[in-house]
């Protein structure tokens, strides 16, 4: 018995340590190399001396918390509504349903509504505005972010919602709160939990989409993903490529201890 | 009453905002012209230079290969990996064993790319089919994990008793017993990791080097190029085969829950 | 005497710093129906996983027809398990579950059929076969859980409180029904509960268990008229436990006074308890009565009424009346002589059969 135990553990801790353990350990020291492969401290003196990188952290750190904002801000009302509908499933899993469409689809999609002769211009003469650049611009790419992202915001809420028990809302009526009240003493403390979890699973990738600062940003918004994907595909500069991921890695871990342990993204 | 009407308002801009982005481009799968900007006429155009695009359809196959291999790999490593941890007693291991699991489904697509990219480069294997393969089946393990560890967590031990009881060997016990009452739970993680797999761009466009494309690196590497027409018949037919997948999925969960629903049942009986 | 089926030797089981079980000791005959009697956690289940093969000993030697079994795994026992939470298969249906052992064993199909088909209809379930667990109630499931047992024909039958989920109507019908059950086949049945009703109600024989020890054994008119410590006395069923002294052989004094008493053998002067069981208790004139009490509160339970008391000395006294008193009366308890039991203090069971046997022998 113990040797079976043994026997079919081994490609688990296999991947465990090759494909878990290994790269974290690579990438961290990867980053005290310099391009030219010599051991040396200098990536995190530039990164923490030079008001580029500092800005570009600060700037996509900003960009992350306005997009997760507007994510929930569009995400709460929705699932705590679509929690009320009937066959509310079925519902979930409409919302659920775009995330499958793959992410160089949709925001490909936007290229052809945000461009100059596209149908948001269009809409925006028709009613006088005149046509404006839309496409890469930092608005663009905070509205497709978001829109990327809503989905994996209303999914947790929506969770934690579903989960409260309508004795509690009646109780509280009972008790003598209204409507207002029983939503913001009852319902919105007791789905904190599906908000963090959705704040987690929005703010993280936001510091990381490159493509989309690539095809909607249009380069004007520099993400830590971007700088990241800048260092390795392009100036092959891995050392300073990977000071910067370990820096995403610190920021990553602070946001999970900030909202508590990270539920699975969910689909 | 006439709150709720503007609720259901609200929804269903939602829901707009939402599908207009992809019935957008599949609409103009359609059009005779060159851009998303004026539909002009239908036609089946885009769809034949799809059909006619040998490169393209190399990709498509490729990419359902790596999805197919990468997902039943992935689905057995993690099976195992379900097991491992199942069977460990002490908290504290568990929970470890748990977190590092979890590691790469937190972590930013870009991470993992960027980590498997000096990976591979440290152990000079060669970019390419095999990296990206190997990528995918490492990032999809976690979930096959998470989906079969609670089907696991939820098996009351006593069955596992009454078998060897009733004179089940070890090998007996797990395809006689533990295998169908967890089966949900694999399927369910060989899904999520077929479709993490058709999904992902960045990890594979870290790792995939020169030789070799999957789906999502070529629309990238055409979509900065401007806009083809090509692609929205692409998106036009990954959107019906999603629509393919989830109902497939949709059935498995109904399946799932019914049966959940008759345990519930019982053990409203059991408590009667 | 037939040689038993079944044996604990000195058996002891450890988890890292407690003591389950200690020194646990006892035979097993073929063909009767005991019983593991005790609260929650004190070591019951854990010798019927022992004696399953689920867990193993720490110390000691478990023997199955005078072989030792202490490491012969679960699978390879002739000993079957009906679990607390029947523990049948979700995804088989009856005929399935049933037929769930004779399948490892290579049955040839058809014997397969005809025994399930057989064990279905001792348990009264004949025409499930094809259903599915969850359309089952309660009841059902536990049936089938038991014929899925028998169905291998084990020597030992192992149940681990099967009636606990049931409602205590279905638990009274299927205490009789496993009663004969255990009669028509013939095999020892070693049955788990907390439930004294059930354990007097069923068994042959009982072993009272309390921290990982066994008490007392004996049949239920053994250890409800002659419990051995004020926890058995207490745990069966309700009992007056008073604080006394002894006289001399066959003198006992409790509350200031001197009875008459069937016990001998114990030292005089000693300090002892009493044990007056309700229902030994007659309600009667003051006069006539050997105590005199007040009766604080009376509650009618169909069969009977019972009456809390009290005596001079502050005792509370219950008493099982077949007629009803006045609440603030005073009454007289009266009881014969062998009504009364008396536990020394730390006496063990050997003891305590010892002093039995002497003087029931001076007879």
């Amino acid at each position: 018995m113990k040797r079976a135990h043994g026997f079919y553990s081994v490609p688990y801790v296999l991947w465990l340590a090759l494909f878990v353990i290994a790269p974290l350990v690579l990438i961290v020291y990867q980053s005290f190399f310099n391009i030219s492969g010599q051991f040396t401290f200098d990536n995190y003196k530039l990164y923490l001396s030079s008001g580029t990188y500092l800005r570009m952290t600060l700037n996509s750190v900003w960009y992350a918390l306005l997009i997760t904002a507007l994510t929930l801000l569009i995400s709460y009302p929705t699932a705590y509504w679509l929690s009320q509908t009937k066959h509310k499933q079925l519902w979930l899993l409409l919302i659920i349903l775009p995330t499958w469409i793959n992410l160089l689809l949709k925001a490909y999609a936007f290229i052809g509504i945000f461009s100059q002769g596209g149908s948001v211009n269009r809409f925006l003469q028709f009613f006088g505005f005149g046509a404006h650049q839309l496409l890469f611009t930092n608005t663009s790419f905070i509205l497709v972010a978001a829109y990327i992202e809503i989905p994996f915001m209303i999914l947790p809420i929506f969770n934690a919602i579903d989960e409260l028990k309508p004795s509690l809302l009646n109780a509280s009526k009972d008790l003598g709160a209204t409507n207002w009240q029983t939503f913001s003493k009852v319902v919105f403390p007791l789905t904190l939990d599906g908000v963090k979890a959705g704040v987690q699973a929005v703010f993280i990738p936001s510091l990381s989409l490159f493509m989309l600062t690539r095809l909607i940003g249009g380069n004007k918004v520099i993400t830590l993903g971007t700088a990241i994907e800048e260092h390795f595909l392009v100036t092959q500069n891995w050392g300073m490529g990977s000071t910067i991921g370990v820096v995403l890695i610190i920021a990553m871990i602070a946001i999970m201890f900030l909202t508590g342990e990270r539920k699975k993204r969910g689909r | 009453m006439k709150r709720f009407r503007w609720q259901n308002i609200y929804l269903a801009l939602v829901f707009l905002v939402l599908y207009i982005p992809i019935f957008y481009l599949i609409f103009y799968s359609f059009s005779q012209g060159h851009n998303m900007n004026h539909f002009s006429g239908f036609t089946w155009a885009h769809y034949q230079e799809l059909f006619q695009d040998q490169r393209m359809i190399e990709i498509v196959l490729d990419t359902l290969l790596v999805a197919l291999l990468s997902s039943l790999l992935a689905t057995i490593i993690g099976l195992l990996g379900a097991l491992v941890i199942h069977r460990v007693k002490k908290p504290m291991w568990k929970n470890t064993l748990l977190s590092l699991n979890n590691i790469l489904m937190v972590s930013p697509d870009v991470i993992i790319g960027a980590s498997f990219l000096i990976f591979f480069t440290f152990l000079g294997f060669k970019l390419g089919f095999g990296s990206v393969l190997l990528s995918h089946i490492a990032f999809s393990i976690p979930i096959v994990v998470l989906m079969v560890l609670p089907k696991l967590n939820e098996m009351n031990t006593s069955l596992v008793d009454a078998a060897r009881d009733l004179g089940a060997t070890q090998p007996q016990v797990f395809s006689r017993v533990v295998l169908p009452y967890i089966a949900p739970g694999i399927f369910a993680g060989f899904f999520m990791a077929f479709t993490y797999s058709l999904d992902d761009f960045a990890v594979t466009f870290f790792v995939t080097g020169n030789g070799f494309e999957t789906l999502a690196v070529e629309i990238y590497a055409r979509a900065r190029q401007g806009i083809s027409l090509e692609i929205n018949a692409l998106s036009a037919l990954m959107f019906l085969f999603s629509l393919v997948l989830v109902a497939g999925y949709y059935v498995l969960n109904q399946y799932n829950s019914s049966k959940k629903g008759r345990k519930r049942r019982m053990e409203a009986n059991h408590n009667r | 005497m037939a040689e038993p089926i079944i044996t604990f030797q000195h058996v002891y089981k450890r988890y890292d710093d407690t003591v389950a079980l200690g020194d646990i000791d006892f035979e097993l005959e073929q063909g009767k129906f005991y019983t593991l009697l005790g609260p929650s956690g004190c070591g019951k289940t854990t010798i019927l996983r022992i004696l399953a093969g689920f867990t193993e000993a720490s110390e000691g030697k478990v023997t199955f027809k005078g072989q030792q079994i202490n490491r012969v795994p679960a699978n390879q026992r002739q000993i079957n398990t009906v679990f607390q939470d029947y523990a049948l298969f979700p995804h088989l249906n009856v005929f399935d579950n049933v037929a769930f052992g004779l399948t490892l064993k290579r049955t040839p199909k058809k014997d397969i059929k005809r025994r399930v088909l057989e064990a279905l209809k001792s348990v009264r379930l004949a025409g499930y076969e094809d259903r599915e667990i969850s359309e089952l109630s309660g009841g059902q499931q536990q049936r089938v859980a038991i014929a899925r047992a028998i169905v291998n024909e084990p020597q030992v039958l192992l149940l681990d409180e099967p009636l606990s989920a049931l409602d205590a109507k279905l638990r009274t019908a299927m205490q009789v029904e496993l009663r004969q059950l255990q009669r028509r086949l013939g095999i020892t049945f070693l049955f788990v509960t907390h439930d004294q009703g059930e354990a007097l109600a069923m068994s042959d024989e009982i072993f009272v268990m309390s921290d990982g020890k066994i008490l007392q054994q004996g049949s239920p008119v053994d250890i409800y008229d002659e419990p051995i410590n004020h926890f058995v006395a207490d745990f069966i069923g309700e009992s007056n436990i008073v604080k006394g002294r002894m006289v001399a052989d066959y003198q006992v004094q409790f509350v200031g006074k001197q009875f008459e008493c069937s016990d001998a053998g114990i030292p005089a002067h000693e300090p002892i308890e009493v044990v007056l069981r309700p229902e030994d208790l007659v309600l009667t004139d003051v006069a006539k009565g050997k105590l005199t009490v007040v009766v604080d509160t009376q509650v009618f339970r169909g069969n009977l009424y019972e009456i809390l008391s009290h005596d001079a000395d502050g005792n509370q006294w219950l008493i099982h009346a077949v007629h009803k008193a006045k609440v603030g009366q005073e009454v007289g308890i009266y009881f014969e002589p062998e009504d009364i039991h008396v536990m020394r203090f730390g006496e063990s069971e050997e003891e305590f059969d010892a002093r039995l046997e002497q003087y029931e022998g001076d007879d």
